[in-house]
């Protein structure tokens, strides 16, 4: 279980950084042994359980992010940015409650961006 | 058997070939050095490195290569909102990084003293051979 967990958060990481970088949309298996470096067999494992969870869209041996993938996606960059934002957060403490999950610190995030914006 | 003996000095061979002579790991120190330069992305560090002689790196090592330093904890990252386009990872070095990269420049500095020793030895051996023929 814990496996799994580990693949596809580095696989879902490593297509959000490919189109971050415009380097494509697609991946296969031999672009993960090449990437992540597990080897194809095993990385086609990975993927075919992603996709049948709904994070990608399969086309033959191509992968993409699907809109569940995305949202993953944009769940973690908001944690991210909350989590590299959070000192300067003026009603963010070690107890906000933002700590809470991982929705939570997403909800928080999105608030002090709205701050931001006025 | 002298080199001079052979004939002609030989011209320098192509650019590429360099490439195979620089340390197996030197994309390392050369992307600690340009994330002390200043926070950066992927492909930007991508087309640096190609500059800095790497012209054949690729896009799964450079990957491969930030994600062992995050685990290392010599560089961290975060993903940059754009108001275009998808998210960027930007990459900052952290001070155990800084460390990095003053320990590699030491033995660079180690290897390029030995290459000097050597290319010195080996201009000693052809240079007179190749005045001798003039």
């Amino acid at each position: 279980m814990l496996r799994a967990l580990y693949w596809r958060s580095e696989i879902l990481q490593l297509l959000y950084w490919l189109r971050g970088e415009g380097l494509g949309d697609l991946v296969d298996a031999p672009l993960l042994e090449r990437f992540l470096g597990v080897d194809a067999g095993t990385g086609r494992n990975h993927l075919d359980r992603l996709a049948d969870e709904g994070y990608l869209d399969r086309d033959g041996q191509w992968f993409a992010l699907s809109a569940r993938g995305l949202e993953e996606g944009a769940l973690e960059f908001a944690t991210a940015f909350a989590e590299l934002n959070r000192p300067a957060h003026g009603e963010c403490s070690a107890d906000c409650w933002c700590h809470v999950s991982a929705e939570e610190a997403t909800a928080c995030a999105a608030e002090r961006q709205e701050d931001d914006r006025r | 058997m002298s080199v001079g003996s052979q004939g002609a000095r030989p011209v320098n061979p192509p650019a590429e070939h360099a490439e195979g002579a620089l340390p197996r790991s030197y994309l390392r120190p050369c992307l600690l050095l340009m994330l002390a330069e200043g926070p950066s992305h992927g492909y930007d560090l991508l087309e640096q490195v190609r500059r800095l002689g790497l012209r054949g790196a690729e896009p799964s090592a450079l990957y491969r290569s930030l994600r062992a330093m995050e685990r290392e904890e010599l560089v961290s990252s975060s993903w940059e909102m754009s108001g275009a386009g998808p998210p960027r990872r930007t990459y900052l070095l952290s001070d155990a990084g800084h460390r990095a990269l003053h320990s590699w420049v030491g033995s660079l500095r180690d290897v390029q003293r030995l290459l000097v020793t050597m290319l010195d030895r080996y201009d000693n051996l052809v240079e007179p051979a190749a005045t001798s023929r003039l």
